[in-house]
């Protein structure tokens, strides 16, 4: 009853009846595989109770957000006062319970549609699926995001600032869309598999694999784009475990694409289809694992903290995984197959070769991302940087722009080399003026020259095909071939971005223009924020080689709540490359004879000018009790202790003290050093247990020192490319899922 | 006959890039070293250890961020030198991890990244450090 009673009912409630009704519709499924098909009635019904069931608790969950339902340990934990309610929003996914409800919650959604979809493999792949919900299911059963604290307190913890962004409001959600659709051609194939009925499921898995590839992509460069614009380190992706978490799946899941076109059209790669399946699926788990279990805790800047759900984790990777496997190993032998008589110039081949690029690639940066838990078994555990992934997959999209960059006009039975060259003849020369252009831009590398050569080439004769397609009225067949434009744009945009980036570290005075390679920078002044949640800028202005000027505003400020320095860089987007902006540090200088400012925590110290100066502690009982006066309502004495060193010299300790007057007034005496220098305290922040000391005399003669800021100048060449790449590949993708959602709706037939 | 040539092309390919990729592993693996073994590492090293109170400096003019980190198992101490911004939730931080080379000559570590790992205060901590 103690357990019952520590859980917010209505939420829990919904939770365990979510529970009920999944068991049976897992129950009515495994009766209509039997035979029974009154059953198959009942487990649609009791699926359609749990997808409710679910949306009603993540309502629940919603609404005690949106209420500050702070006696909710949840709500409490990622939520205040202080937060507009579109961040009460984030605070949703801002958690682990609360992540792996918003991925059950699309989990259950896609389910009604794949229902349906599935025709005639309905019960097995269903109950497949309803499986790898039940994995979540149980978790958040047993990690209850329903806790309730015995009081209500009166304000949460507030949300992590970093998270209070708007592209953090609509990021995690897309991102779990993606993670529950990597359960449905997993789904497919295991039922597939299981039922020895090998034929049909590429056809039907088809335009959920293009789904749940489109969105993880989607939400990767969407995360990418947050950490560019907000983060202010300067790039968009760290290879990061959880970065690389959500990159793996997206790579299997784009050799399943491609391994399923091929399924279609040429009927090869009936047996490794399964794999890739396999694989995706598999590489969410582990990534989930790897990210939540907190094995990272000391590898990443953003691993999960350990919830203790580790051993679910293994135990739910250890079941698919194992029967995956068992699965293969029967089964597999067992599919027909057609020989591979292609020749080495046609479509097959390329693909064939794409496939192994992908694969290898996710194997390279699973290997990477697992580098502490590989090398924990030997003396020290490690990690490897940046430096290894760029390293290992430069070769691998070398090879891939090589192959996007002919594949449209390779036949699936070959095409001879003279007819190939003459179909891709203008590209070409386009490609070899692009990397002139390149080299000409002091690009040397000789990898480098041959990617953006390639990259440009697969832009120029994918975009020459899907011209030709639209001319001749089949557009529809043209998502492939407009995806690959996009790819093409986003290699040449990924490599010039990072690979070329010119970033100078600088210290601008107020007032002094200063040059920073070709731009001509002046810190106008330090901007302080109006509004109450308002954040504080520097005004910066720029003058470019062209004489064009702009006002950068970058931002820095401390979070009010936490007291975190937050850093926003500017961006100015060009049309060949982005002006990034960031500030570092900023000094807001003295004016003459004024005192020096020193802020310091409690315990901190810092030098100035030869003196050390050390603030000890605060001192409550400087002049009678400061809380009882402060609960009296009479004036309040605090006192600091701080200790002073000039040089080698004795170590003076001083005791300032601090006076408030319920008016309001304050007044703080100087105390002076031996030498004539004087110290008074300027301000007390009590929530950061900090002291603002003004000290005087001890630069000797003090002259103005100007406001400082140090900054961060760099240049992004075609990182536009990037971002407007994945419109285009976005676009493919769509057309793409038209098409095949059209041919998998069709009833039952031999593939082509 | 020339298929077959092809696949072994294709496997030899594969295993030069398999060794090319474990010796790039070698090269830019960063392991996790107790203070006395970074003091001794040429290489760029990672270590951990939890903020000594009191230590923490900031200099106003070189704009250097100085602090000692503290082994928790063997009590020993190394101080590290940062250049850059201080993270957001540097002084909540209940474990430091510095990435970078030691420095002999000043006897401190100079960090060219840090990790700060707070009390589960935010589970979904997301900070990215400046490097």
């Amino acid at each position: 009853m103690h357990y019952l009673s520590s859980l917010y009912l209505p939420g829990a409630v919904t939770l365990w009846c979510a529970l009920i009704f999944a068991l049976a519709a897992l129950w009515g499924y495994v009766q209509a595989l039997r035979g029974d098909d009154s059953a198959r009635e009942f487990a649609r019904r009791a699926y359609g109770f749990f997808a409710a069931a679910i949306v009603l608790t993540a309502w629940v969950m919603f609404i005690l957000l949106l209420r500050r339902d702070f006696r909710i340990q949840y709500v409490y934990s990622y939520s205040g006062l202080d937060l507009p309610w579109f961040y009460q929003l984030t605070a949703f996914w801002a958690g682990q319970k609360g992540s792996f409800l918003i991925w059950l919650f699309w989990g259950a959604l896609l389910g009604l549609p794949l229902r349906r979809a599935a025709r005639k493999a309905e019960a097995p792949v269903m109950g497949v699926y309803l499986l790898t919900l039940l994995g979540l299911l149980f978790i958040l059963v047993r990690e209850n995001p329903f806790m309730m604290l015995a009081q209500t307190p009166p304000d949460g913890k507030g949300l992590n600032p970093l998270l209070q962004n708007n592209w953090m409001v609509i990021h995690p959600p897309i991102m779990f869309i993606g993670y529950a659709a990597s359960a449905i051609p997993f789904s497919f194939a295991i039922s597939a598999l299981w039922r020895r009925d090998t034929t049909d499921w590429s056809r039907r898995a088809f335009p959920w694999a293009l789904l749940g590839f489109l969105v993880l992509g989607t939400a990767i460069l969407m995360g990418g784009y947050w950490a560019y614009t907000t983060l202010g380190w300067g790039g968009y992706w760290g290879w990061d475990p959880v970065e690389n978490s959500s990159l793996i799946p997206f790579i299997f899941a784009t050799a399943l694409i491609h391994g399923l076109y091929m399924e279609r059209t040429r009927g090869r790669f009936r047996r490794v289809n399964f794999v890739f399946a396999g694989l995706w699926y598999m590489s969410v788990l582990y990534g989930t694992f790897l990210t939540r279990s907190g094995v990272l805790a000391d590898f990443s800047v953003h691993s999960f903290v350990d919830l203790g759900i580790s051993g679910w984790l293994i135990g739910l990777m250890a079941f698919f995984g194992l029967t995956t496997l068992f699965l293969l190993i029967t089964r597999l032998r067992t599919i027909p197959t057609s020989r591979n008589e292609d020749p080495l110039l046609s479509r097959g081949s390329f693909l064939m070769l794409a496939s192994i690029a992908f694969i290898v690639s996710g194997v390279v940066i699973t290997f990477g991302t697992s580098a502490p838990l590989l090398t924990a078994f030997l003396k020290n555990p490690g990690q490897v940087g940046p430096d290894f992934y760029n390293r290992v997959n430069l070769p691998i999209a070398v090879l891939i722009a090589f192959l996007l960059s002919l594949v449209p006009y390779l036949k699936w039975k070959g095409t001879p080399l003279k007819r190939l060259l003459r179909a891709i003849s203008i590209p070409a020369v386009l490609a070899v003026a692009a990397a002139g252009v390149a080299v000409h831009l002091g690009v040397t590398n000789p990898l480098h020259v041959a990617f953006v050569l390639l990259a440009a080439l697969a832009l120029g004769t994918n975009f020459q095909r899907t011209a030709g397609l639209i001319r001749r009225g089949a557009l529809r067949q043209a998502g492939g071939y407009l995806a690959h434009i996009g790819v093409g744009m986003m290699f040449i945009g990924f490599l010039a971005s990072s690979a070329y980036d010119h970033s100078t570290k600088v210290t601008l005075v107020q007032g002094q223009p200063q040059q920073v390679g070709d731009l001509n920078l002046t810190f106008v002044r330090f901007v302080p924020h109006t509004t109450p949640r308002g954040r504080d800028s520097m005004l910066i202005k720029v003058v470019r080689p062209n004489g064009s000027t702009y006002n950068a505003y970058p931002e820095m400020f401390l979070n009010q709540r936490t007291q975190q320095l937050m850093v926003h860089p500017h961006v100015r987007t060009l049309p060949l490359q982005d002006l990034y902006i960031s500030p570092i540090e900023f000094d807001p200088g003295t004016a003459a004879n004024a005192p020096r400012q020193v802020e310091l925590r409690q315990g901190e110290s810092t030098t100035l000018n030869g003196y050390t100066i050390h603030f000890v502690r605060f001192d409550l009982h400087a002049s009678g009790n400061a809380l009882a006066e402060m609960q009296s309502g009479k004036p309040v004495t605090v006192g600091a202790v701080v200790q002073i060193q000039k040089g080698d010299g004795e170590v003076q300790e001083l005791h300032p003290v601090y006076r408030f007057f319920p008016n309001g007034d304050a007044e703080a005496p100087p105390v002076q050093l031996s030498g004539g220098e004087l110290v008074r305290i300027g301000a007390i922040n009590t929530s950061a247990s900090a002291i603002h000391l003004d000290v005087v005399g001890m630069a000797s003669p003090q002259k103005a020192k100007p406001a400082e800021l140090a900054v961060d100048v760099s240049h992004k060449p075609l990182i536009q490319l990037v971002w407007f790449g994945l419109y285009v590949v976005l676009a493919g993708g769509l057309l793409a899922i038209s098409h095949r959602l059209g041919l998998a709706l069709e009833p039952e037939q031999e593939p082509t | 006959m020339k298929r077959r040539y092809y696949y072994i092309l294709g496997v030899v390919l594969l295993i030069g890039f398999a060794g090319f990729a474990l010796a790039s592993f070698r090269q830019t693996l960063t392991p996790y070293v107790s203070f006395d073994a970074a003091r001794h590492e040429g290489r760029t090293v990672q270590v951990a250890g939890a903020l000594v109170n009191n230590s923490t400096s900031y200099d106003l003019d070189s704009k250097s961020l100085r602090f000692t980190l503290k082994d928790p198992k063997t009590g020993e101490e190394l101080p590290i030198r940062y250049h850059g911004l201080r993270p957001a939730n540097f002084d909540d931080a209940i474990s430091i991890v510095a990435i970078g080379t030691y420095d002999a000559k000043r006897q401190e570590l100079a960090a060219a990244k840090l990790l700060v790992k707070c009390p589960s205060k935010y589970q979904g901590q997301e900070v990215k450090t400046y490097s």
